[in-house]
């Protein structure tokens, strides 16, 4: 199955019912795909204008009470990013996924690339904090998918599938389970006013259409979600929770490998650069490397980096400039050697055993 | 009795809207309209984009949605395909609509969307204090156009039925009785329904272009208002309509096949 | 019935005064309590709704009422009468 397919067949498991996309390489599979079984399953399908739309109609279908998605890669990514921060700021659970390719602008449209990590953490503006998963095999496509859909309703907040054309249009095969965990969004409890936070700082969600007679507004709002733009304090309040509703939980939502924890020299990959570990470990056996993988990168589970005790250096592979390198060296004394690669290609092992100060 | 007072956000009342703004009157029109169509309040949702009129929904007491700008009709399309039993209207303003969401209003116009849109068309960004938007008339002074405005303008109307909506009409604020027959048949027909209504601006509109208090800027519309047939009378005779003055009625009503509409269980 | 303004909720922009048919509406002299100058009511007893909403039972006219932009204008049940109390001094 291919990657772009198992990550549509991962989103309707879980229960996606509305789908807005607009046609991109390398992502268009996903829309394809949806476009051809969610009418069947009874959910709404739509091509929408641009990618503007597409992320406004799966927040509106959100707030319908749908489990909405849209797909999309880098030039409609940045299109999308001012809703983005709409969808942080009403905390509207939904599902993006960005099969990246290369950039800046039109760049590499059939080649894989990693290049919007820091984007989808910091792009839209102001301060938030948002989730980001990243698979490695076209197994993980399906799984985080769905899982996103889970991570979603229970953070409200968008939460982001950073996957690559690699991957996206990889073939492998694919175990589909008979039923996917499926955890949806609390409702709303009487009596709590629409936006009042429960003890995990999370409102419940006061669905439209049930007489909740809720005002969802962008603008720094109370707990009533009225409005209230020039009241500092509210909204110094406001989007610290945003924060860290997400931030505070973030070693228990931490989704990651560890191989051989004891080594000195580590691998910190997410997405395509831990299949190139993985080959080099198979190729070295004799070789003691350390290897995490991540799953779940925003945010980012420091703590995860004291797992290697006796680690003299980190080695990052990334298909980009060294976007994640720079956040794992803010948080450890540890040297951290990024190894960037970009023009679409994937690292070699070959490449990552010269890394390691290995003569090939 | 039920009453119109009861779709009103009192905690919130007075709103923030100048002295004049027509955009309250346009409130007014359209929750009796609602009323006339005896639509539930919790089935209801109000929809808008950003903007002096896309605060409106913030006054109403049904599940709303205040998005981002332009995108209100975007954020509709999504709500009203998910849950099409909703009864949806979006407010939205001439800035908002015909700029930089005018590509989200044909396109919701062309896949004929069963919704209610009404744009209070005031001729100028109001929110952000005046600056000209592409429904400022030809030597209208803003912020934006010291000198007079030297583009010509969208006619809203039309474009919505040159794009395919199956309901197209313009009222103003002075026009309450017509505005508000205007949405409810807006309401009642299944498909996209576009009711522009020209509103007042006194404080960013009528203070540079000489019609400084709220009546004046009424009486302006009201006065240069020209009913459809009238304007097509005098098409017919070869008299053209002298600049300012704008055609007021129904551009269009039909039946084409529309989008997210229920239907009736029988 | 009882035509009353509102004087939390008006701000004074007159167009009341503008499209009454009976003219009952004037433009006021006064600042209110919010610095705002309300209308002031000529005879409201004239007021066609105010006569006959309750024979109708629905509203009639009601012109001021849909283009109040501030929604200020609304009519109220009269309430019944209560004779006056009177406190003679001597």
């Amino acid at each position: 199955m291919q990657g772009n397919i198992a990550c549509a067949e991962g989103a309707l498991a879980a229960g996606c019912s509305f789908f807005g996309g607009y046609p991109i390489t390398p992502s268009t599979e996903v829309a394809e795909h949806m476009a051809r079984i969610l009418p069947k399953k009874g959910g709404t399908f739509i091509q929408m204008e641009d990618e503007l739309a597409s992320i406004s109609s799966i927040i509106g279908a959100s707030w319908a009470g749908a489990r909405s998605m849209t797909a999309t890669s880098g030039p409609g990514f940045s299109l999308m990013m001012e809703n983005i921060g709409y969808a942080v700021m009403t905390e509207t659970p939904i599902v993006i996924v960005n099969i990246q390719r290369g950039g800046p602008s039109t760049g590499q449209p059939t080649m894989g690339a990693q290049g919007d990590m820091m984007q989808c953490r910091f792009g839209s503006h102001g301060d938030y904090s948002t989730i980001a998963l990243v698979p490695s095999t076209v197994q993980e496509m399906f799984d985080l998918t769905a899982k996103a859909f889970n991570l979603a309703d229970r953070f409200r907040c968008p939460v982001f599938l950073m996957s690559d054309e690699i991957i996206g249009h990889m073939r492998e095969k694919v175990t589909i389970p008979e039923e996917v965990d499926i955890i949806r969004r609390r409702p709303l409890k009487e009596g709590k006013l629409p936006f009042e936070p429960e003890d995990d700082m999370i409102p419940g969600f006061p669905e439209f259409g049930k007489g909740y007679r809720v005002h969802v507004t962008g603008l720094t709002h109370d707990e009533r979600g009225y409005p209230e733009a020039t009241n500092c304090e509210l909204h110094s309040e406001l989007v610290t929770r945003l924060v860290n509703k997400i931030e505070s939980k973030r070693h228990e939502i931490a989704d990651y490998d560890i191989i051989n924890p004891q080594a000195e020299i580590v691998f910190i990959t997410y997405g395509p650069p831990g299949r190139a570990v993985r080959q080099l470990m198979h190729d070295y056996s004799d070789l003691e490397i350390g290897h995490l993988n991540l799953r779940i990168v925003w945010p980012f589970p420091e703590k995860v980096l004291k797992e290697f005790p006796n680690a003299s250096k980190f080695i990052v592979p990334e298909l980009n400039m060294g976007q994640m390198a720079r956040e794992i060296q803010r948080h450890t004394s540890i040297e951290v050697e990024s190894l960037p690669k970009i023009g679409g290609e994937m690292h070699t092992p070959d490449e990552l055993f010269r890394a390691m100060g290995g003569d090939s | 009795m039920k009453s119109v007072e009861d779709w009103y956000r009192h905690d919130r009342m007075p709103h923030i809207f100048c002295t004049g703004c027509g955009n309250g009157t346009v409130i007014n029109c359209t929750l009796e309209a609602v009323m006339q169509m005896g639509w539930d309040i919790d089935n209801t949702i109000f929809i808008s984009g950003i903007g002096c009129s896309s605060r409106s929904p913030g006054y109403i007491t049904t599940d709303s949605l205040h998005t981002t700008h332009g995108r209100a009709l975007a954020f509709a399309t999504g709500v009203k395909l998910a849950k099409p039993e909703f009864d949806v209207v979006v407010f939205t303003g001439d800035g908002d609509l015909s700029a930089i969401g005018g590509n989200h209003f044909i396109h919701a116009c062309r896949r004929n969307i069963n919704m209610t849109v009404i744009c209070m068309n005031n001729m100028i960004y109001g929110m952000t204090g005046g600056q000209g938007s592409p429904c400022t008339p030809a030597g209208a002074i803003s912020t934006t156009t010291p000198y007079g405005a030297t583009e010509p303008v969208f006619d809203l109307a039309r474009l919505a039925e040159a794009s395919g909506a199956n309901y197209s009409a313009r009222w103003t604020a002075y026009h309450v009785k017509e505005l508000t027959k205007a949405i409810k048949v807006g309401m009642e027909i299944p498909g996209f329904s576009f009711i522009e209504a020209m509103t007042q601006c006194p404080t960013s509109y009528g203070r540079r272009n000489k019609l400084r208090t709220t009546t004046s800027m009424l009486e302006y519309m009201r006065d240069n208002a020209v009913l459809l047939n009238k304007a097509k009378r005098m098409e017919a005779e070869g008299r053209e309509l002298s600049p300012g003055r704008f055609t007021v009625g129904e551009f269009v009503k039909r039946f084409r096949p529309a989008l997210g509409v229920v239907k009736d269980e029988e | 019935m009882k035509l009353v303004i509102d004087q939390n909720l008006c701000k004074g922009c007159n167009l009341c005064t503008m499209v009454c048919p009976y003219n009952i509406f004037q433009e006021g002299s006064e600042l209110n309590k919010k610095g705002v100058v309300v209308p002031e009511l000529d005879r409201p007893e004239r007021c066609t709704n105010c006569r006959l909403a309750s024979l109708y039972q629905r509203r009639l006219c009601g012109v001021c009422q849909l283009i109040c932009p501030d929604q200020a204008i609304k009519w109220i049940e009269e309430e019944p009468y209560e004779s006056m109390k009177v406190v003679i001094e001597y």
